[in-house]
């Protein structure tokens, strides 16, 4: 088992290598002077034009030569070091994107888990029982051929539009200023109930199908027939039937990941939702590459985290991966 | 589903809400234990200004720092009413030029800062030497107005020139050099007095407000407080009304409508369409145009290319853009046409109306054909388009940024109106970046600009269309690389002449309008509005037209004018 | 093989690969294929929201950018749809924006597919060090979320038209495809027809044209249905976020506007709810059309 995950490690540090690099390379040999737009937006001066292009030109270290560059960013990224935004100097990227984080990781994580558990039930509860198929089925289908931002847009049109259940936009209200309440709590909530079920409602769809599908699937096989056959009550053999399902379903998180944070991304805009979705938003209009690069490094740094995670988990769960592994597989 | 189930069910999903407010929460920068809900009735809610992350505590960085920071926090010297043309003495009681080249200034007495200390006309001299460092964005102060030093003597602070000073300017200067305190600044370095954000914890200003909470990068509100210690609430018996202002940070302008009808928000300094505008909004004007104009939006061409560089192209492309239909479609009426001077309702005691009749234009397509026709620009190959002098084919592109739905309607019309008299010109939207990039670098043929907003004087301007010498980058000025020294040496005999000499001054104004309408470097379109919708609910007496004219905008730089005036008038809406 | 959310199933050769689906003969699928609800039902939607696409442009005069009519209009006998804040017609924007996203979703589900067919078949014939190093490229492209390489692309590409982001949206959405060919190629390489192939001299691309993917004709039909509508919902969110063409027509593009003009404020709703409708009338009915397709190939799953 160490050796599996030990390997699945290596391949993982080799991605990120990869892909950190190709996110750091991306903003440099694209065509455009970050300085000199800089320098337009602040509408410089002509007078102190001059200084500031050598100011920033040392401050963001193009003045030397591109492999050192290089090899200056991963030092720097090592004591954790992002580098500073261009539209929004001198702050550092990693202030702007940890003030952003918690908001994002308050929309997905409840989001996918709860998402995913639901989803899962409901699918295994649709495969059983006919009926229940029959509208969870279609409706299923409509939620996750649904384009997050428009769902995001339909709720807060009929939730706080019109109704006036729930806010329109922002994380809390106007009046507040953030502390360890229960007013700014419930505050919080009521603003975040309706961008959560935007991503929750989409990615619940998805699960479902599959589980159901799975579940279909697994009480088809040999062994389920088999276990029938003998005797055995129909609640273990769904209970076999569901394990081996979920197993397809948990490789399957691994790979939803990306597709919930890119719907994040949209529903946070409709929501004016101050997390990563806002601060990328900005960060493209203003051509602020470094912040773009920052916020991606945060993204695929995550999304390998996670997927770590789920392998470590699988191997927990399927005690076939422990057994093949020890063959050396 | 069993008992079992049903309550595993309730506890995944309450465990999942706490995370999540957790995360949020800790997240949004929970400070304090608790909190107290700001008192609706005594706040006052603003927006429209501030896009940037609310992290900016410089107020050198006049593009970016917080709303307010200069006009509640830091203070100037004096300001100016840019309505009545007048300069008000504020930190400074007075001040007058004591020779040609000297000018003294006579600072307030017992002005306190906010950390109890008095305010010294050293803090003024070094407010302004601040400026002389090689990355300040006001180096100008100190390279373009022939300043050469400060010097404190008694209570006067004395401004010496070399040659003739660069009167104009100056004054501009006057109102919008923040005073800042020497004994807190004297601990940054140079570096971060020019480029930094500065500390939270260390605004210390004199003005009407006090820092009270939200500076963060994700922060959704800046919360001021009022400072009873004012020094104008003695000196001039002036007391702002609200005790609390909230200056909200934009996402989008269709965010902060939504927040404005919900009655959230007073004062709106966002754009928003005219349907907007229903019953219960007050606006400064009663009627279209409803809002002040507050920049002249022009059309820029790229002379560095064919046909843009020939005037009489210019001046047909100025006769054939139906301004009418623009102010109707893109805007419903809350524009004005701009003057052919291009110069904004404030200086219009300045136009000189007889060159305006000779030289100046307005829409007429047959005008604009028979200009094409006269000037050598024939449609030889019969697709409708005229093409260039020497039979090169004209495609023209005309651009503005990408989102600003106003604009996009507006150049849309502009070019279909090109079309109409034979020049075929194409809209697109690229992002604002690039955008601003392009405009920098002269890769463009036709776009729209209107950067410079109101200020003591037209010079600033003419600085915009004339100023020499062109750079690989034009930053903020001169974005079409007009280059006529003839023009510029007449700008700047007009940043030399002070504005108590009238008739010298209207002089220069009537040349440069003259020059300026024969040539049309730039095309003077409309009056991009000062946006500000109020909300009546809670507070009253907002400026208007006649009965408090006071600028209604908390955009940077206008604290400093006269946003400042309508705050001290405002009144709590009567008990409904 | 059903899972018709944007994950897949068969990624981990370590996962039992679902078996592949009885190669159909033709008359045999299409009996089944008209008595399938899902397969027809499907069908029928995406063909009538394509037959709208190309049809529903010539039914109206307005062009779709064109400023013909009074701002902010409910649906009328005179605008179907409705008009815009600009006053612009929303059904011809609508029929438009259909044809686009049609656009996308081939060319930009048909690149997928190309390059994910490719590798998968690659990597799963070749075996050993090229299918590390496919293995590694895949892992690559699937761990970075899509969305994050077409924002940054886009942000300097300045796409200008929808075949652009298409390309791109191809460009970085085939990996779990490629790891959904690669496991059936595993499994159906150790088949005996393979060594038979093999043996009687083909070469590799022979053996993978001519037998392999044959064999697995049903499912690469599938999986060209779930590309289709994965690009079609990944160009939508780029549209919205202001990354696609800025002067065309698409329905990303029209959600975008319409929030950005505060159409939701204002009760606009002709101009945000028709393109949601369109997009999941489209993406729906071939994740439809897919399960039926499913069904048709795997007895095991038909309810007949």
């Amino acid at each position: 088992m160490i050796r599996y995950l030990g390997r699945k490690l290596l391949i993982y540090l080799v991605t990120f290598w990869v892909a950190v690099t190709i996110d750091w390379a991306i903003p440099r040999f694209m065509p455009g002077d970050p300085i000199e737009r800089l320098l337009s937006r602040m509408q410089a001066q002509p007078a102190s034009a001059d200084a500031l292009t050598g100011y920033y030109t040392q401050a963001f270290g193009f003045d030397v030569p591109i492999w050192q560059q290089y090899l200056n960013f991963w030092a720097a990224l090592f004591q954790g070091d992002l580098g500073r935004s261009i539209s929004n100097f001198p702050t550092p990227i990693s202030e702007l994107v940890i003030s952003a984080l918690p908001y994002t990781l308050a929309l997905l994580i409840p989001a996918i888990l709860l998402s995913f558990w639901a989803g899962n039930k409901l699918g295994a509860l649709a495969a059983r029982r006919k009926r229940l198929d029959n509208t969870v089925l279609p409706v299923s289908y409509v939620l996750t051929a649904t384009p997050q931002m428009w769902l995001g847009i339909m709720l807060a049109w009929i939730f706080a539009s019109s109704l006036a259940i729930f806010p329109v936009s922002g994380a809390y209200a106007l009046d507040l200023q953030p502390a360890w309440s229960l007013e700014f709590a419930l505050s919080f909530l009521e603003h975040w109930i309706l961008p959560f079920s935007a991503l929750f409602l989409v990615a619940l769809g998805g699960w479902a199908i599959g589980m159901r599908n799975m579940i279909i699937y697994e009480l088809e096989a040999e062994y389920s027939h088999y276990l029938a056959s003998l005797g055995a009550p129909t609640r273990l053999v769904r209970k076999y039937a569901y394990r081996n399902a979920l197993l397809p379903q948990i490789t399957g998180l691994a790979l939803a990941l990306g597709a919930v944070t890119a719907g994040a991304i949209v529903v946070e805009i409709v929501f004016s939702y101050p997390g990563l979705g806002s601060l990328t938003l900005g960060a493209i209009q203003n051509r602020d590459y470094f912040l773009i690069q920052g916020i991606f490094l945060f993204l695929i740094t995550g999304v390998l985290i996670a997927n770590f995670i789920i392998d470590i988990a699988y191997v927990l769960i399927d005690p076939r991966t422990r057994v093949g592994m020890q063959g050396g597989a | 589903m069993t008992a079992h189930k049903r309550w595993s069910a309730v506890a995944v999903g309450l465990t999942a809400f706490i995370a999540a407010t957790a995360l949020g929460v800790g997240g949004a920068g929970a400070e304090q234990q608790s909190a107290f809900a700001l008192p609706r009735a005594q706040t006052l809610y603003m927006s429209g200004n501030q896009w940037s992350p609310n992290n900016d505590l410089n107020p050198a960085k006049n593009w970016d720092y917080i709303t307010g920071l200069v006009g509640f926090a830091y203070e100037t010297p004096f300001r100016y009413d840019p309505l009545n043309d007048t300069f008000k003495p504020w930190l400074a009681t007075s001040g007058k030029w004591t020779s040609k080249t000297t000018y003294s200034m006579t600072i307030r007495k017992n002005v306190k800062w906010t950390d109890g200390q008095v305010l010294k006309p050293s803090d003024v001299k070094y407010s302004f030497d601040l400026a002389k460092i090689s990355t300040h964005p006001q180096l100008a102060l100190w390279t373009d107005t022939g300043l050469k030093s400060t010097k404190v003597s008694g209570q006067n602070v004395i401004f010496t020139f070399s040659g003739t000073p660069g009167y104009q300017q100056f004054d501009f200067y006057r109102f919008n050099v923040a005073i800042v305190p020497q004994h807190i600044f004297k601990k940054y370095s140079q570096t971060d007095i020019t480029t930094g954000n500065l500390e939270k914890g260390k605004i210390v200003g004199t003005g009407p407000y006090v820092y009270q909470s939200g500076v963060g990068a994700q922060s959704q509100t800046v919360v001021w407080r009022k400072n009873l210690n004012w020094w104008a609430r003695k000196a001039l018996g002036l007391n702002p009304a609200p005790r609390y202002i909230v200056d909200i940070h934009n996402a989008s302008n269709a965010a902060a409508l939504a927040n404005f009808k919900a009655g959230n928000i007073d004062l709106f300094n966002n754009y928003a369409p005219k349907a907007a505008i229903t019953s219960n909004v007050k606006t400064y004007f009663g009627k279209a145009p409803y809002h002040l104009g507050a920049n002249t939006t022009w059309l820029f061409p790229n002379t560095t290319r064919k046909p843009m560089n020939d005037r009489t192209f210019r001046r047909a492309l100025a006769y054939s853009i139906n301004m009418g239909q623009i102010i109707d479609k893109a805007y419903q009426g809350l524009v004005q046409k701009a003057s052919p001077t291009g110069l904004l309702p404030i200086w219009s005691k300045w136009v000189d109306q007889r060159a305006v009749e000779q030289w100046g234009f307005s829409y007429n397509a047959n005008r604009a054909k028979a200009i094409l026709a006269g000037n050598g620009y024939k449609d030889r190959n019969g697709d409708g388009f005229v093409e260039n002098k020497d039979g090169s084919t004209i495609d023209l592109k005309i651009i503005c940024p990408n989102g600003w739905s106003d604009w996009m309607t507006a150049i849309q019309i502009i070019a279909n109106s090109a079309k109409a008299v034979g020049i075929k010109v194409t809209p697109a939207f690229p992002e604002y970046a690039t955008l601003v990039d392009d405009r920098g670098h002269a890769r463009y043929d036709l776009l729209l600009g209107n950067d410079r907003q109101y200020s003591n004087t037209p010079w600033t301007y003419y600085q915009y269309i004339y100023q020499l010498p062109i750079k690989d980058n034009q930053t903020n000025t001169n974005y079409e690389r007009y280059v006529s020294q003839k023009a510029w040496d007449m700008t700047k005999v007009l940043d030399k002449i002070p504005s108590t000499n009238t008739s010298a001054y209207k002089a220069q104004m009537a040349r440069l309008q003259r020059v300026f309408m024969q040539d049309l470097p730039a095309i003077p379109l409309w009056y991009n509005g000062m946006w500000a919708m109020f909300n009546t609910k809670y507070w009253s007496n907002w400026p208007a037209d006649g009965a408090g004219e006071y600028t209604p905008a908390s955009w940077r730089n206008y604290w400093q004018m006269t946003s400042i005036d309508m705050l001290t008038h405002l009144k709590p809406a009567a008990r409904a | 093989m059903t899972e018709v959310s944007h994950t897949d199933a068969v990624a981990d050769p370590g996962i039992r690969a679902r078996p592949l689906p009885a190669k159909p003969r033709r008359s045999e699928f299409v009996y089944f294929a008209f008595r399938n609800r899902k397969f027809v039902l499907g069908g029928s939607v995406v063909l009538f929201m394509l037959a709208a696409a190309l049809l529903g442009p010539l039914l109206t005069d307005y062009a779709p950018l064109e400023f013909s009519g009074p701002t902010d209009q409910p649906p009328s006998s005179e605008y179907w749809f409705g008009t815009t804040s600009f006053g612009q017609d929303v059904y011809s924007q609508f029929v438009h924006g259909l044809r686009s996203a049609f656009v996308v979703g081939t060319i930009g589900g048909g690149l997928a597919w190309l390059i994910g067919a490719t590798v998968g078949f690659t990597a799963g014939y070749a075996g050993g060090w090229l299918d590390d190093l496919l293995n590694m490229l895949t892992n690559v492209v699937l761990v970075i979320p899509t969305l994050a390489i077409l924002i940054i692309v886009a942000a300097y590409v300045n796409v200008h038209s929808y075949t652009t982001e298409a390309i791109l949206i191809g460009l970085t959405s085939w990996p779990w495809a490629a790891r959904a060919v690669r496991a059936q190629t595993f499994s159906l390489k150790t088949r005996d027809f393979v060594d038979v192939a093999r043996l009687s001299g083909r070469t590799t691309r022979q053996i993978i044209v001519r037998e392999i993917a044959p064999n697995m004709s049903s499912y690469l039909l599938m999986m060209f249905i779930l590309l289709f509508g994965g690009a079609i919902l990944i160009g939508a969110s780029l549209d919205f976020l202001g990354l696609g063409p800025s002067e065309a027509v698409s329905l990303g593009l029209m959600m975008n506007n319409s929030f950005l003009s505060s159409a939701l404020l204002l009760g606009s709703w002709w101009w945000f709810v028709p393109p949601g409708v369109g997009i999941i009338a489209i993406v729906g009915g071939l994740y439809v059309m897919n399960v039926g397709l499913d069904e048709i190939f795997n007895p095991r799953l038909r309810e007949t």
